[in-house]
């Protein structure tokens, strides 16, 4: 699956350039070669390497853009998911696509290293006015506008209504009426004490240290009222007392938690409650039909928080035809390309007009509650107490600040002190901003 | 006494067996939940003892690994075999013989500045590829996503060089002297007397060359990224990554990788083992 | 497995021959060995020595910024830093523990191994094959085996033995993920592994021995374990020389599995990372490459050093 591939491989930031070209010559990044052409020729397409069936969506997108016009042809090339960040990071920008997929959380890096363009010249008005506010928030960096989303990503808590009406757990029905921390564990203890295996939550531990775990993780940091950047500093955020309070509660859980090697552990019944995203609906709900109750997380006090955010795309600063490229985004997102992806992977559509006509997530559809998360959307440096779907930090040092946090977390996890290894992040992050002048141009 | 002593001897070699029999099932015991596992359906490979049972049998999940890996997208899996194998194949041989060149100019030659380059072989010995791994990444930029470069890297090998070296430099001097007499220089000395003297340094490298090659991990994944040049542990890892795990399917990848290496062995564990073991003994 | 490494020079070996320089074998010797030394230049040497230089600077992996110069500020770091250390500190804490632990107990094991198997029986040959048949397995698989028999819940096959064992007595244990036991696990992994390649070795190193001097001890009236001691590890002492600084060595280099099992099957980070797995983490997850170069070089001179140390006192040893 798309999205927990790349969240699981994480942002394996970047690597390469030539190393020895650049200490001799000393190049600097920024500036944009981009030049608007005149909007016929070829142009490049780079993805990243899905499901069949997303590729498959992909591939007629394409077509269908080729066929559609006779001046612009446009090629596309997969690429592998776990080498695809390291790709984009190793090829020089001059030797970038056109057009490319973008995991959303390392954006802000591409934006630092002068590899893309913004878009607000190349793609029509109209597609940025139907992307939904939660494209924008992931694709902007600086203040500009540099990528728009055919789909977003949702999370939540998956439920098994039978185990838990057999465990006599009443459970939340709205986001408002979300579980607190105590409800939450006091629901764990019981479905535990009436599950044969003895276990009642599934929150893919396996991934814990990789993407995964800011994913969808930081939430309960942020419903605490704690933060992973505050005014780009990490001290006093992640290391704050809500912080550490937030997931000395998520470490407490760990006895009531199926390692769930086998991925079936949820779907089999064996455990009533899943820590997961829109990409386990389609099985989960085969698995378990009417039993399968879609949940927000639990709020850990100022209202629950979900994960959000997913693949872009954007146009390579160094297109000679950035006319071209915005023609083939705005086909990109139309309502038929965004539909047939959507239907694709059931990803939540990140346009307005396709994401008001979907039936899961529309109200009434089963991932109703999903599709409210979303339209309740918030960049992490603006929560505020109603909005729940909440994007990464849009910063240059991602790659740091995620691999701290997921670190602390499965270090947590493992029965270290939460004070300490997530002031120990909060100092590692804050010395490698300071290393790089804070990721200021 | 003679009765005495067969009966000693016999429980001797009862103990002996007994000690071996239990070692050999606890090693081949992996082995054999790999090989197994990749003939179950998923659910029954990590379900505690049941995992061992030779229950459901079917060759299901092989099935299944070859139509994953079936499409343009996802790649072949005979392409990422054929990448492996002719990848193996050209490291080994490449290896075979610009190694042994270089530790016959070593061992036999007497030429100027030869022990001030060989202390800097044997100092390449200990470093690491791993800790070179990244400027060389960035270094070989222009050759990203060929076969080339999951090669070039690995032909020229401190250890190998050193593994001839040490052979070489045991092997009886008075052929070659002879050799020297009857007019051969040492290109002709070397490929005519000293290669067919040396068999056993050759299958030594050649095992361990092809050993670790088959099972690169690190440097394709930083390389290569495009599906017609991968090779074949990588996208193990790739494949065991998909969700939901589907942990027979991944026993019957990891069958499939590790079985071409099986069969050589098996085939040719006589010469393997003798020469692994003899070249060390002697160097 | 990775490629082997070895710095058992036997030390008359290095000792400098008087030379009898001639043209001839000076052009031959630079033409036999120039392919080699090329490659070795071009594919360990510059990327060595970029490395070094890379960990002068403070630099990013995608060159945002212009690197700067910053001298041996990362190595001071790496000791100095509350934090940076502790986790360089324990890594380098892992790396010699599985040194400390996979030396004495993969040879003893290879060893008891290579003498069962030295036995004039039927059927050796066959088992032989079953003790080595792991070495030629690639970590990435390894580390996918072990991971379902490591597993923490009941479903574990390690887990599911020890329940059966001791009749339900002791409860399943997360085996990779407890501080307590996840660096132990991939010891046993890596030993599984590794161990019938240094059986092989010493096996042959046995069967150098001549069947005399048993014979001759025989009738001295030495038992067993004087023959062991007295002719047997005489006779393979310097392939027990070979195989321990093999393994001292590739012990620093342990990384496939310790990377698999932490990003795949939530082993323990702390308890289970090495120093190779630190550098690349820098690389991955921080882009800093200015540190995993520093890393780096500080691995090849903790190698070296262990080297000459080990040399040195073995070489006491055999003088004394």
């Amino acid at each position: 699956m798309t999205i927990t591939r790349t969240m699981r491989r994480g942002m394996v930031a970047a690597v390469a350039f030539t190393a020895t070209a650049l200490l001799v010559t000393g190049c600097s990044a920024g500036g944009s070669g981009a030049a608007a052409g005149d909007g016929a020729g070829d142009i490049d397409v780079w993805a990243l390497q899905g499901q069949d069936s997303e590729n498959a969506a992909l591939q007629a997108a394409v077509d269908g853009f080729n066929g559609s016009q006779s001046d612009v042809t446009a090629k596309l090339r997969l690429i592998a998911s776990d080498t695809y960040t390291t790709t984009i990071t190793s090829t020089p920008k001059d030797q970038l696509p056109d057009v490319l997929q973008i995991d959303g959380p390392t954006l802000a890096s591409y934006v630092y290293n002068g590899k893309l363009t913004p878009i607000s010249d190349h793609v029509s008005q109209e597609t940025i006015d139907n992307a939904t506010a939660g494209s924008i928030a992931e694709g902007t960096a600086d203040g500009e506008l540099y990528a728009l989303a055919q789909f977003d990503s949702a999370m939540g808590l998956y439920g098994n209504k039978a185990m838990l009406d057999a465990a006599g757990v009443t459970y939340p029905t709205s986001i408002d009426t979300a579980w607190t921390a105590e409800e939450f564990e006091t629901a764990l203890s019981a479905l535990s004490g009436s599950s044969p295996s003895g276990k009642a939550l599934d929150l893919n531990e396996a991934g814990l240290a990789g993407e995964w775990g800011t994913y969808a993780f930081a939430p309960f940091v942020w419903s605490a009222g704690g933060n992973l950047l505050e005014d780009n500093t990490a001290t006093g955020a992640l290391d704050s007392a809500a912080s550490v309070d937030a997931l000395t509660q998520v470490a407490g859980w760990k006895p009531f938690v199926d390692s769930n090697a086998d991925s079936k552990v949820f779907p089999d019944g064996r455990v009533a409650l899943g820590i997961g995203g829109h990409w386990n609906y389609p099985t989960y709900s085969e698995a378990l039909g009417d039993d399968l109750l879609v949940m927000p997380l639990p709020d850990f006090g100022t209202g629950a928080k979900a994960g959000a955010g997913s693949l872009t795309w954007g146009i390579g600063s160094g297109t000679q035809d950035g006319k071209a490229a915005g023609a083939f985004m705005d086909y990109l997102l139309n309502d038929e390309s965004v539909t047939a992806m959507t239907q694709a992977n059931g990803a939540p559509p990140a346009t307005k007009s396709a994401f008001d006509a979907d039936p899961l997530y529309k109200e009434g559809g089963p991932l109703a509650l999903f599709g409210e998360q979303l339209a309740n959307a918030c960049a992490s440096d603006d929560i505020t107490d109603t909005c729940v779907a909440v994007y990464r930090p849009i910063t240059a040092g991602y790659p740091t600040v995620t691999s701290q946090f997921s670190s602390a977390l499965s270090a947590i996890w493992g029965g270290a002190d939460p004070a300490k290894a997530l002031g120990d992040a909060a100092t590692s992050i804050d010395q490698n901003f300071a290393d790089n002048d804070g990721y200021q141009q | 006494m003679s009765a005495n002593n067969r009966a000693r001897r016999t429980a001797a070699a009862f103990q002996n067996y007994a000690v071996l029999i239990v070692a050999a099932l606890l090693m081949f015991a992996p082995i054999y939940y790999l090989l197994i596992g990749s003939l179950k359906p998923s659910s029954e490979v990590l379900n505690g003892f049941a995992g061992f049972l030779p229950t459901d049998l079917s060759l299901d999940n092989y099935v299944a690994v070859f139509r994953a890996l079936s499409s343009d997208a996802s790649g072949y899996f005979w392409q990422f075999m054929a990448n492996s194998l002719l990848i193996s194949i050209v490291v080994v041989v490449g290896g075979l013989l610009v190694n042994s060149l270089a530790g016959y100019a070593f061992s036999r030659l007497e030429w100027v500045g030869r022990d001030k380059v060989f202390i800097l072989i044997i100092l390449l010995v200990i470093v690491p590829f791993e800790s070179v791994a990244i400027p060389l990444m960035a270094l070989m930029q222009g050759q990203r996503d060929t076969l080339l470069v999951q090669m070039l890297p690995f032909i020229a090998n401190a250890f190998s060089v050193f593994l001839f070296y040490t052979f070489f430099l045991n092997l009886p001097k008075s052929v070659e002297e002879a050799a020297h007499l009857d007019g051969l220089g040492a290109w002709g000395t070397f490929f005519r007397i000293v290669v067919p003297n040396a068999k056993p340094v050759f299958a030594t490298v050649a095992i361990l060359t092809f050993l670790s090659s088959w099972g690169q991990y690190l440097w394709p994944s930083l390389v290569t990224s495009d599906p017609a040049v991968r090779p074949l542990p990588l996208e193990m890892g790739v494949f065991s990554d998909r969700e939901p795990a589907d942990w027979g399917q991944v026993f019957a990848f990891g069958t499939l990788l590790v079985l071409p290496v099986l069969v050589v062995f098996l085939i040719f564990q006589r010469y393997f083992v003798q020469s692994v073991a003899g070249s060390a003994v002697k160097g | 497995m990775a490629s082997p490494v070895s710095t058992a020079i036997p030390s008359s070996q290095l000792t400098v021959r008087k030379p009898r320089f001639r043209w001839r074998d000076t052009r031959d010797g630079v033409l036999m060995s120039a392919p080699a030394i090329i490659g070795l230049i071009a594919f360990v040497a510059v990327p060595f020595i970029t490395a070094i230089v890379l960990s002068l600077y403070n630099v990013q992996a995608d060159m945002a910024r212009e690197p700067r110069f910053w001298g041996f500020t990362h190595y001071i770091r790496l000791f100095t830093d509350p934090i940076l250390s502790g986790t360089f500190l324990r890594s380098l804490l892992n790396n010699l523990v599985f040194a400390l632990v996979v030396i004495p107990v993969q040879t003893g094991l290879a060893l008891v191994l290579a003498v069962l198997l030295n036995r004039k029986l039927r059927g050796m040959k066959f088992f032989r094959t079953f003790f080595f048949m792991p070495v030629v397995f690639p970590m990435a698989l390894v580390a996918v085996i072990w991971r379902l028999i490591l597993e923490r819940g009941d479903d574990g096959l390690l887990n599911a033995s020890v329940s059966v064992i001791t009749g339900g007595l002791v409860p399943a244990h997360d085996w990779l993920g407890s501080s307590a036991t996840a660096l132990g696990s991939v010891i046993l992994l890596s030993i599984w592994q590794g161990v019938g390649f240094q059986m092989v070795i010493l096996l042959a190193a046995l069967q150098e021995i001549p069947e005399e001097r048993y014979e001759a001890a025989r009738l001295d009236r030495a038992n067993g374990w004087q023959q062991f001691r007295h002719i047997t590890i005489p006779g393979i002492r310097n392939t027990l020389i070979f195989v321990t600084l093999l393994t001292t060595i590739l012990a620093f280099r342990v990384y496939d599995q310790v990377y698999i099992l932490i990003r795949t099957a939530g082993a323990n980070e702390e308890a289970t990372q090495t120093l190779l797995y630190t550098g690349t983490k820098a690389i991955f997850s921080e882009n800093n490459l200015g540190r995993a170069s520093a890393i780096s070089v500080v691995l090849f001179v903790i190698i070296v050093i262990i080297t000459l140390v080990q040399r040195g006192l073995l070489r006491q040893r055999s003088e004394g």
